[in-house]
């Protein structure tokens, strides 16, 4: 018996799926069993779209259809799909509709839209979000996080495991990372607030860089970017080995308020051991000017 | 069938549009050729890793092991087929060139990232030849969002092409520095990093215009 790869089994799941047609302007409520660690694809391109994690296994859609759209949802066992489907011919009017999701806590959930926003919320298992212009806002500790958007702010809250977040020009804030993560925009600022990752890698071309918390003697902390400025600030006490170099640029170490008064090195790389070592810290810019100080 | 004949049959054997008996032949072939099996066991680990580079091409992680318990249990008269289209190995490996292979560089030299004066023995080569590999990929992803921009909203397009300026200023400021002080191996990883911005945006608009 043939065989199918993974997305294509899905696909042909996907494919019986009967679409129901709303009336343009009608609300949605809609349910379906699924399982709890299901694979759901949701697909909003003009308006908001929330997702929630809950306890049963069950998705519950509610919100609006506006008109130039049709709602569409579907699947069964492992696979389910929903969403906003805009109509060829009349398109869709950007910033409306709104979708509210409900899916089990560990559902695997692929959202994507086109200039609405997407906030997650409550969810254990894995999200992929991507917007072209919307806001992504994700909350919870969940195993993977994956969001990207061309210009929209994008942030991400909680202990989650895995991290991978990417703008354009918008901007990524991420509060109280714990586990792996990297972060890349080409001219939206990235600011890691009470901070305590295992790793992070943080490129940027010009945005600038804000790391506020600390780092555990086996974290790493690499940031590199090509003009944007770059503000460490870390407790006086952190056990960690620095490398700090801007070619064009500054570096201005000021750790510890009882240590000598800070001097700015220009065009020199800044080795050195704070705390006996432990953690690792490098940063490289092209002519941005790096700050590390300490913090209460 | 030689093994030559055996890879350029991939694609028509994953898409069950070879004969019985060509179909056959292949899977023969396959079962008694090291080389083949090991052409498909090296493409397995590069595949898995594509995932996380283009979201588009998702292949099976478990690629080989799933072809060797097909072809294994042979004389049951069945077919056998698995479905990796031979071009998603080809865009494959172009990627995984192209960025994987920029990160290693970025890693390998960061032990000696922190010397700009230091002496980089033939770094400049290496740093010239990823660029080469950086700069046939990002003209590839250019001229498919090229292709495909009437597909995006006048307001996206703007915007890529604002930050497709960012990143070109970026490239280009970092490259002249780079001209100045050849082998300065700080400033290759900031043109690396820069051709991978680069690849990376490209890549990301380029989905866009199939996804939205």
């Amino acid at each position: 018996m043939r065989r199918l790869a993974p997305g294509l089994a899905s696909l042909a799941v996907l494919t019986a799926i009967a679409v129901t047609g709303v009336a343009a302007q009608q609300k949605i409520a809609r349910r379906i069993p699924i399982a709890p660690d299901a694979s759901i694809r949701i697909q909003n391109l003009p308006g908001t779209t929330r997702v929630i994690g809950w306890d049963l296994d069950t998705i519950a859609v509610t919100g609006s259809a506006p008109a130039g759209t049709t709602f569409y949802m579907g699947g069964a066992g492992r696979v389910a799909k929903l969403g906003l489907e805009s109509d060829e011919k009349t398109g869709f009017v950007p910033g409306t509709g709104l979708l509210e999701v409900r899916v089990p806590r560990g559902a695997r959930v692929w959202v994507k839209s086109a200039v609405g926003s997407i906030e997650v919320e409550g969810l254990s298992g894995e999200v992929d979000v991507a917007s072209a212009s919307g806001s992504i806002r994700i909350t919870g500790s969940l195993r993977l996080v994956t969001a990207e958007t061309m210009e929209g702010d994008l942030e991400v809250s909680g202990g989650s495991q895995l991290v991978r977040v990417r703008t354009g020009n918008g901007k990524i804030v991420l509060f109280r990372p714990t586990g792996d993560l990297t972060a890349s925009t080409v001219a939206g600022p990235v600011q890691l607030l009470d901070a305590q990752p295992a790793s992070a890698r943080i490129e940027t071309v010009s945005g600038a860089v804000t790391y506020d918390g600390t780092l555990d003697r086996r974290a790493s902390l690499e940031i590199q970017t090509h003009s944007g400025e770059v503000d460490l600030r870390l407790p006086p006490s952190v056990s960690a080995e620095f490398d700090l170099y801007s070619v064009g640029g500054t570096v201005l170490v000021a750790l510890s308020p009882k240590g000598p008064a800070p001097k700015a090195a220009k065009g020199k790389p800044q080795f050195f051991t704070a705390g006996g070592g432990g953690a690792n810290v490098v940063v490289r810019s092209f002519k941005g000017n790096i700050r590390l100080q300490g913090r209460d | 069938m030689t093994c030559a004949e055996l890879r350029a049959r991939l694609d028509a054997y994953a898409r069950d549009a070879l004969s019985r008996s060509e179909a056959s032949r292949f899977e023969e072939h396959l079962n008694g050729c090291a080389e083949c099996q090991a052409f498909l066991e090296a493409a397995e680990p590069r595949l898995a890793r594509t995932e996380s580079l283009a979201r588009q091409i998702e292949p099976a992680p478990d690629l080989w092991p799933g072809i060797r318990s097909r072809l294994l249990p042979r004389g049951a008269g069945s077919r056998r087929r698995f479905l990796v289209p031979a071009w998603m190995l080809a865009a494959a490996a172009v990627l995984i060139v192209a960025v994987s292979s920029g990160v290693t560089f970025f890693l390998s030299r960061g032990e000696g990232g922190g010397d700009p004066s230091g002496p980089v023995a033939s770094a400049s080569g290496r740093a010239a030849e990823l660029e080469a590999q950086y700069a046939s990929a990002a003209a590839d992803l250019a001229l498919a969002l090229e292709a495909a921009r009437t597909r995006l909203a006048p307001a996206t397009v703007a915007t890529i092409e604002r930050n497709l300026a960012v990143i070109d200023s970026a490239l280009a400021e970092s490259r002249r520095a780079l001209a100045g002080d050849p082998g300065n191996a700080t400033l290759e990883q900031l043109v690396v990093a820069a051709w991978r911005q680069k690849v990376g945006f490209l890549r990301r608009a380029t989905a866009l215009t199939t996804e939205l």
